[in-house]
């Protein structure tokens, strides 16, 4: 893993690679994850076993819908740290409503009306984001605050252990099931088709729209976007909107996978999935990002922070070893940024 | 506004004063001060201070909570029965600290304060501990080497390294393995679930992965055994690795249903609130608790004293209560 900075940094390093790199960012966070990979296999041969991919997959899921959020809201310049309060309250109180009064109703239903709350309160972030004229990390630190109080004030502090039997379906369908040696049993979860269709979707928003061009513009150089026409103030609804609608669908997704609501989960995730998009490659000023980048972004923080146990390091050392290596990766980039 | 409230205040003393003169003639009453009202554990212990109060006819006991976990609410609520002039008040302190002030006024007024959960209150005349932190861990751990046959892999799950009694309970745990069952490889030790489930669950997985022959998981904060509950379920091991560890009834049902997880370890807050009340009425009626002595209630029956931080005592029982797919619907909570 250490490696990878020295190696990369070496000025004998072939010009052409470290060209590709510049203008294909991804390329070097897939090169990461490839090194990565080489170096828990190294330290434990078991890894390349089918039900590791299906584990790290199945918790790269939550991470994935809400990275690419955060990439939209990043890509046009500003930031957001309020997505997983947002989705904790979605999640929270839909369970709620649909166990208490409609337990029938289908999963159809459930993740628009997930999505539609979730674009609600992401509509009243760039609402406020525009009309304060204020940083968007101040006014989504504000409403995170507030959506979380609320949420335990007036909806509820309780478990949900008993799912709504469309959620619970949903959470336990698989595309494939798995036996390994040792009669483990391995599954890959429906819900990766979630983010299948969440990636494509904010592909083509980014790459195949006119919001697309207007985003990447406004997050370049606001003042120059305006002056070529583009509606910051539609552009700001649009992005925090969006973040917010895909926090509604990944808080139903983790309830779904969890098979129990508790309305203190999440907390605390926002500077690693932030985390996980600037080191699939865009810049947390704005302007740039791709989103297969960024999945492989979240891939890499979900490889490195799921195989630690499996290399054997302590528990008290974890996160020191997580958080090198954002420092390390996050350091490279820099540079190359610079270059 | 100054004098106005002093009025106000004096007035209410006054009152409280007439009607407590009042009250102390016929009937003593005790209140019960709990973190939350409404929340599921609060809500049993209610059924305690109920029960307690349908079996003393010359105490009236009730129960009483701020609607949110706010410590400056509770002493609020604490203020207010000062001035009402309660005969003695037991309460769940959400953060002791904060609530000395209140309580050393109570208790200058006369009135008898019992704490529970709250060993670090020094204005208190007893507080009840439910059992020996260390005591715990093992009586958790035993069950887990029985389950094991005292053989092979297990590891330890906290909320987190920070928390002071899932830590007592983790190492009392390893510790009692170590002495006295040789067999037993703790690997991995005192993962940290955050008190989430589902991280919980991610790190469950992948010690099923290292450790493929694991036989054992011993969980301290109560959705532990939920996401190692399900990890194991998913993993088809159900009945091949014994997931023990402390758990609340209703959350952990269905998985001690399907098996997943063997035994959990709670104390019966009901149970907390009846004993609560009796210390309460026996320190009115100055009577001395003793080292040994039978409170009445289960797991309170041989209770040990000891002095605590200020004038009052600590008492500790050995109320913890433990069940598995056949018991748990006894205890709704």
């Amino acid at each position: 893993m250490t490696d990878v900075p020295a190696s990369a940094a070496t000025p004998g390093l072939p010009a052409r690679l470290w060209d590709l790199m510049g203008r294909r960012p991804e390329l070097f966070t897939l090169a990461l994850i490839v090194v990565t990979v080489i170096g828990v296999a190294i330290a434990n041969p078991n890894f390349f076993a089918m039900n590791n991919v299906f584990d790290i997959l199945r918790a790269s899921v939550v991470r994935g819908i809400f990275a690419m959020g955060v990439l939209v809201v990043l890509a046009a310049g500003g930031i957001d740290v309020s997505f997983t309060a947002i989705a904790a309250f979605v999640m929270y109180a839909l369970t709620m409503l649909v166990t208490n009064i409609f337990p029938g109703m289908p999963l159809w239903v459930i993740l628009p009306l997930a999505a539609l709350g979730g674009a609600v309160f992401g509509v009243i972030n760039g609402l406020l984001v525009h009309s304060l004229r204020a940083p968007s990390l101040i006014v989504t630190i504000g409403t995170q605050y507030i959506i979380r109080s609320a949420l335990l004030t007036f909806v509820g502090t309780a478990l949900f252990m008993n799912l709504p039997a469309s959620m619970e379906a949903f959470g336990k369908a698989s595309l494939i099931t798995w036996t390994g040696g040792t009669g483990v049993i391995s599954t890959l979860p429906a819900t990766v088709l979630v983010l299948v269709v969440v990636a494509f979707a904010t592909w083509f928003i980014l790459e195949r729209t006119l919001m697309g061009r207007a985003i990447f513009a406004s997050g370049g150089n606001p003042g120059i976007a305006e002056r070529l026409g583009f509606n910051l103030f539609h552009i700001r609804l649009f992005v925090f909107g969006w973040a917010g609608l895909l926090a509604g669908i990944a808080g139903i997704v983790h309830v779904a996978s969890n098979r129990l609501a508790n309305p203190f989960d999440l907390a605390g995730m926002e500077l690693e999935i932030i985390a996980a998009v600037v080191l699939g490659g865009a810049r947390i000023t704005g302007g740039s990002g791709t989103v297969i980048g960024t999945l492989l972004g979240v891939l890499l923080i979900t490889l490195v922070s799921n195989v630690l146990v499996f290399v054997g390091i302590p528990s008290t050392l974890q996160l020191a070893i997580v958080g090198i290596f954002i420092l390390i990766a996050g350091t490279i980039f820099a540079l190359r940024q610079r270059n | 506004m100054k004098t106005l409230a002093k009025l106000a205040g004096s007035a209410m003393i006054a009152g409280a004063m007439v009607a407590g003169a009042a009250m102390a003639q016929d009937k003593q009453s005790i209140t019960t001060v709990v973190k939350i009202t409404g929340e599921g554990w609060f809500v049993r212990m209610d059924e305690g201070v109920k029960a307690f109060d349908a079996d003393n006819e010359a105490i009236d006991a009730v129960q009483v909570g701020p609607a949110q976990a706010d410590a400056a609410q509770q002493a609020r609520i604490i203020e207010d029965l000062v001035a009402k002039g309660v005969s003695a008040i037991a309460v769940v302190p959400m953060d002791p600290a904060a609530l000395e002030g209140v309580l050393r006024r109570a208790q200058a007024r006369g009135i008898k304060v019992i704490a529970h959960e709250g060993d670090s209150i020094v204005n208190a005349d007893a507080d009840i501990e439910a059992f020996d932190n260390a005591a715990f861990g093992r009586k958790i751990n035993d069950g887990l080497a029985e389950c094991m046959g005292g053989e092979g892999k297990w590891t330890s799950f906290v909320g987190s390294l920070g928390s002071l009694t899932h830590n007592i309970w983790a190492d009392a745990g390893a510790e009692s393995a170590a002495a006295n069952h040789p067999g037993m490889e703790l690997v991995a030790a005192k993962n940290e679930s955050f008190n989430d489930a589902n991280k919980a669950y991610d790190k469950a997985k992948e010690i099923l992965r290292a450790y493929p022959d694991i036989k054992g998981f011993q969980g301290s904060s109560a959705i532990d055994v939920i996401g190692i509950g399900r990890a194991v379920e998913e993993a088809g091991l159900v009945g091949k690795v014994c997931v023990y560890g402390l758990g609340l009834p209703k959350d952990t049902g269905p998985y001690l249903e399907s098996g997943a997880v063997n035994r959990i370890y709670f104390w019966d807050p009901k149970d907390a609130g009846y004993v609560m009340n009796v210390v309460a009425a026996k320190v009115l009626a100055g009577e001395e608790i003793a080292d040994g002595a039978d409170l009445g209630v289960p797991g309170y029956n041989a209770v040990t004293v000891t002095q605590g931080p200020g004038k009052g005592i600590i008492i500790q029982g050995a109320a913890w209560v433990d069940v598995g797919k056949d018991e748990y619907k006894n205890y709704p909570f």
